[in-house]
């Protein structure tokens, strides 16, 4: 389907998203919450673009990683009103995580004012979600948004240790602001006030992971009962593929 | 004899009702609505009961009838007794007795308990013939006050399930939906879109399954007509949702109820079974191929579940959390499903405008809005309570001829429309037509209907920083914009209160109120801003009177404001010496009263409470 | 998430009213309501039963209860004094009702006093705005409360001990 997008005609696949259709040409649009095998939550607001539908005089703001493309429409996805809101955007954010280089670079990209910082929980938590999105597709859904409005924060039921939680780290790979808090000294790792015990690389001998998460996957998944950390498990199957292959 | 006495009493209003048909059984009916029940209604019905089973000497005792809210809340509890339409108000347990002795035996009006209108200082027998209900015209609330809500017969002998039946015999779902249009009947419950055209959209969509839903989580603080309708006549909104369903082919209704109102919960399901037992719901709808049914879902108490895809997201069992419409529930909506959502007071018009045509309501309204509007008249106003007025009444109409203007005949500073996402509209628009378009003009919106309305010792800042923070707490914290927008307003505005805010703090508010009301993802968001921004916008002096000066000019914000009594004008009443909590008042009676500032924390109970004008503000001195 | 032993005593109770839904995830608002509604909170091993009973994982019910403003998390005193503070009772200075209440009990909003006899919350509207300001204790709704109301309120439910205090 033919689309305008910042003036130029462009094919769209019916019902993806601006977004996806924008990451596709090449086209940048800023996101936090937006992470591609999750999809839009449509949460953070920073992809907003303005979008002209056919008929329509005035543009309207919708956000690119939730509007699915359904018809030929135009998008604009820079102009003095997209620059200002995202301007606002970044203000507002940045006062979560005051000293993040993230936030800093970004706070200078679109020149936001500073306001005072305030305190949150986990420090530097900007509310994306996309830990949220990790956990519940590790399988586990150890941590949620809880309470709402001003008061909402991600964390584990009673911000107690979760029987949920594998401590995998996903969560806190995945974070924008590094904000989740995440310990490793010796062989232990804490993580949303869990401890776990991390288990050695039987090949290269790294601490790479906790004894929860191997048995978890273990228990989901056909692999051998093998403690092989990513890049050697990587290495032992490009041995074994040139043993088959001889 | 009680018509000699009527005579005698005289009047304009009295004659109207001397239209007493003997063979009418007496009926007696008790107000039972929240308002009332606070006041004590239930035990009035119950003394009713019990005293009447003691007259064995009435021939045809007369049938004791609990009814949901009349709206006139503030008169409350309100028996009525017909035939002869006498409304006593403000009723007491120990008043019954009397009124059963003296009215229903022998005729005799009981002076004390009829209303007395204020100007005409006339005793007025029924309700009907006050200011308050004679400018009113009732479509959503016609039979409210009128038939005790757990008695389906009661519905039924005023129409009730006709429009169904006509619908069923005579007209196709496409016919319905054609009618609804052409009434032009759109939302009640805030975004005012056409609701024949929401109808439409959900029967052309596709879908293994179509829902019907009704929204009762009135949420708006300051409104009551969702919980008043619900309680009072549930079986309209049963009926106006069979005529949904029937018109866009859904087969299963979920009425999704604010979980505060328990009366509503109980009478709506009974009347959903007594319905179920009539044949109006269930598999093959009188005999038709329709079928339908209806569950109660009782609200968690969330503000923004009144906004469509939060409401389906509860209903499914998820937090209320909203997401992007950019496909409509009618296409996708319950479980994915073509889903038509409709406020309460929306469903109550539907029977209405099925039974009787399109034209009757059509013209009724004004331009773009069409039919009647239900408010909840509250604040500081003479006639508080529920009124239905037609789309275009003005505001002035509203607050001064049916609300009886000020309480404390106290100057009109604002009046508050939409709930807390709404705004604050000035003296010098009280000639504004209520309907949705001038509203959205004004910086405001119809909302829910809430009209509350405000004095000059009402402080349109700490308004302001009031609906800011309710918003605060209720926005689900999903979206930045309204998360974090809220969040820094609310800031801002606590320091303008507080004495320490600047002017560049109003640039700031008007800044982050564009990106919330653009970038938001859902309608809560997107309104929030309206609270700040109108009062910016009609009241921006006394913002700049907080910054400036450091005072309240309301005498509202404690940190702004000190009071004193002025010698000269104080009598010694010891009204504010009574009221004063913290007992700051010292003064004999009839000598002057001095406030002791030390002990004083500045509620400005005595401030409101004086009749004299002699509590004053301290800043108004040094000006 | 610890739950502690003598909660297990009540296992059977929860069972009971959590079994009478079906395990849909349609029924779990409902569910809650019901917990909530006969022990006024939502105890931790009704919590994690209730996850098990409808399949959802116990963060996201925990979330439901602390989103949604009908449940608490911790336990509720017995009479629970509810003030409006809707827009109709704000500006007819519900604050300061809520203000004597919490100095008379010495208790925060959402707050209970150690004796588990008495809590404080505030709820949005009841929708009885023409009787602004309102209190609703236990389901008795009190109309155009006045400042001075609060102590002879108070009494009513057997808090002398709580109203002298405050006498200065």
């Amino acid at each position: 389907m033919k689309i305008m997008l910042n003036g130029q005609e462009r094919e769209a696949r019916e019902g993806e998203t601006i977004l996806e259709m924008c990451r596709r040409e090449g086209i940048p649009i800023p996101t936090f919450c937006y992470y591609q095998a999750f999809g839009g939550q449509g949460a953070c607001r920073m992809c907003m673009v303005e979008l002209r539908e056919e008929g329509q005089e005035q543009t309207r703001l919708v956000a690119a990683c939730t509007y699915p493309i359904k018809s030929s429409v135009e998008i604009i996805t820079e102009s003095e009103r997209i620059q200002r809101l995202r301007r606002t955007i970044v203000m507002l954010l940045a006062r979560r995580a005051p000293d993040n280089p993230l936030m800093e670079a970004l706070a200078r990209t679109y020149s936001s004012p500073r306001l005072t910082a305030i305190e949150v929980e986990p420090p530097n938590c900007i509310l994306c979600g996309l830990c949220i999105h990790a956990c519940e597709e590790m399988g586990r859904t150890a941590i949620w948004s809880m309470f709402r409005g001003i008061d909402k924060r991600i964390g584990t039921p009673y911000d107690e240790a979760s029987e949920d939680c594998i401590g995998c780290a996903a969560c806190a790979r995945i974070c924008p602001t590094q904000a989740i808090n995440l310990e490793e000294e010796g062989s232990t790792r804490r993580i949303w006030n869990k401890t776990f015990e991390l288990v050695a690389c039987q090949r290269c001998g790294k601490n790479y992971t906790t004894r929860e998460e191997l048995e978890y996957l273990w228990e989901r998944t056909e692999y051998g009962k093998e403690k092989l950390c990513e890049s050697c498990r990587k290495k032992t199957l490009a041995i074994n593929m040139k043993s088959f292959q001889q | 004899m009680w018509k000699e006495l009527l005579m005698s009493m005289g009047g304009r209003a009295m004659q109207a009702s001397i239209n007493v048909n003997s063979n009418d059984r007496q009926t007696v009916l008790v107000c039972c609505g929240t308002g009332c029940t606070a006041n004590g209604g239930r035990e009035v019905f119950k003394t009713f009961e019990t005293l009447l089973k003691d007259h064995a000497e009435i021939e045809l005792l007369p049938v004791i009838k609990a009814t949901g809210c009349n709206g006139w809340c503030e008169k409350g509890p309100l028996v009525r007794l017909l035939p002869r339409d006498i409304t006593y108000c403000s009723v007491a347990p120990e008043d019954v007795s009397e009124i059963i002795d003296k009215t229903l035996i022998e005729g005799i009006l009981i002076k004390r308990l009829l209303y007395r209108d204020p100007v005409s200082k006339e005793y007025l027998s029924s309700h009907h013939q006050t200011d308050f209900y004679r400018k009113q015209h009732k479509i959503a609330l016609r039979n409210i006050g009128e038939i005790d809500p757990g008695q389906i017969d009661d519905y039924i002998e005023r129409e009730g399930y006709q429009a169904l039946k006509k619908a069923l015999q005579e007209m196709s779902g496409q016919g319905i939906i054609n009618i609804v249009q052409a009434a032009g009947l759109r939302g009640r419950g805030g975004g005012g879109f056409p609701t024949g055209r929401k109808w439409q959209a959900c029967k052309n969509a596709s879908g293994e399954e179509k829902f019907i839903i009704c929204n009762g989580d009135e949420g708006d603080p300051g409104a009551f007509m969702d919980r008043s309708i619900l309680e009072g006549d549930p079986h309209t909104i049963i009926e106006g949702m069979i005529l949904g369903a029937y018109a866009v082919g859904a087969s299963r209704g979920y009425v999704y109820v604010r979980d505060e109102y328990d009366l509503a919960v109980q009478n709506l399901g009974q009347a959903i079974n007594d319905a179920r037992q009539r044949g109006y719901l269930g598999n093959r709808i009188l005999g038709s191929d329709l079928t339908f049914d209806i569950e109660i879902v009782r609200g968690g108490g969330a503000f923004v579940c009144g906004e469509e895809t939060a409401l389906i997201a509860s209903i499914e069992g998820r937090t209320g959390e909203p997401h992007d419409k950019y496909v409509f529930p009618t296409e996708k909506g319950l479980w994915g499903m073509p889903t038509v959502i409709n406020n309460v007071e929306t469903w109550a018009n539907v029977p209405v405008i099925v039974l009787h045509g399109a034209e009757p309501f059509a013209r009724i309204g004004t331009k773009n809005s069409k039919g009647t509007k239900v408010f909840s008249l509250v604040g500081k106003v003479v006639n508080t309570g529920l009124v239905e007025v037609p789309m275009g009444t003005t505001l002035r109409e509203v607050i001064y001829e049916i609300g009886g203007g000020l309480l404390k005949k106290r100057s009109f500073k604002a009046v508050q429309t939409g709930g807390p996402s709404g705004g604050c509209i000035p003296a010098s628009l009280l000639d504004l037509p209520i309907d949705f378009d001038s509203l959205t003009e004004a910086g405001s919106m119809m909302g829910s209907g809430g009209l509350i309305v405000m004095d000059d010792h009402t402080c349109m800042v700490e308004v302001a920083r009031y609906y800011t923070n309710f918003l605060a707490g209720e926005s689900c914290g999903k979206c930045t914009p309204c998360r974090e927008g809220l969040r820094a307003q609310l800031e801002i505005l606590n320091r303008i209160c507080d004495g320490e805010g600047t002017i560049e703090d109003l640039d700031l508010l008007e800044d982050i109120s564009v990106t919330m009301q653009e970038a938001s993802l859902c309608a809560l968001g997107r309104t929030a801003p309206n609270p700040v921004l109108s009062t910016l916008r009609y009241f921006r002096e006394e913002y700049l009177t907080h910054i400036e000066e450091r005072r309240c000019p309301a005498g509202v914000c404690r940190a702004l404001t000190t009071f004193y009594i002025d010698p000269v004008k104080c009598t010694g009443c010891q009204v504010c010496k009574k009221h004063c909590s913290v007992n700051a008042i010292q003064g004999e009676k009839k000598e002057v009263h001095v406030i002791d500032e030390s002990i004083c924390i500045r509620c400005g109970e005595c401030y409101r409470q004086c009749a004299f004008d002699a509590v004053k503000l301290r800043q108004e001195e040094l000006r | 998430m610890q739950i502690e032993a003598r909660e297990y005593e009540y296992a059977n109770d929860y069972k009971v009213l959590i079994e009478s839904y079906s395990g849909k995830p349609e029924h779990l608002l409902a569910i809650m309501q019901d917990v909530q509604k006969h022990y006024n909170y939502l105890p931790r091993l009704a919590i994690s039963m209730i996850s098990q009973h409808v399949g959802i994982p116990v963060s996201r019910v925990y979330a439901m209860a602390s989103f949604y403003k009908a449940f608490s998390l911790v336990p509720k005193g017995k009479f629970i004094f509810r003030v409006c503070d809707g827009t109709a009772c704000h500006i007819k200075n519900s604050a300061t009702l809520l203000d004597q209440l919490q100095e008379h009990l010495g208790i925060e909003v959402d707050e209970t006093t150690a004796d588990g006899l008495f809590s404080i919350e505030t709820v949005n509207c009841l929708g009885a705005c023409a009787l602004a300001p309102v209190m609703v204790v236990n389901g008795k709704v009190y109309g155009k409360v006045s400042p001075g109301d609060v102590e002879r309120i108070i009494n009513e439910y057997g808090g002398q001990s709580y109203a002298s205090q405050h006498k200065c």
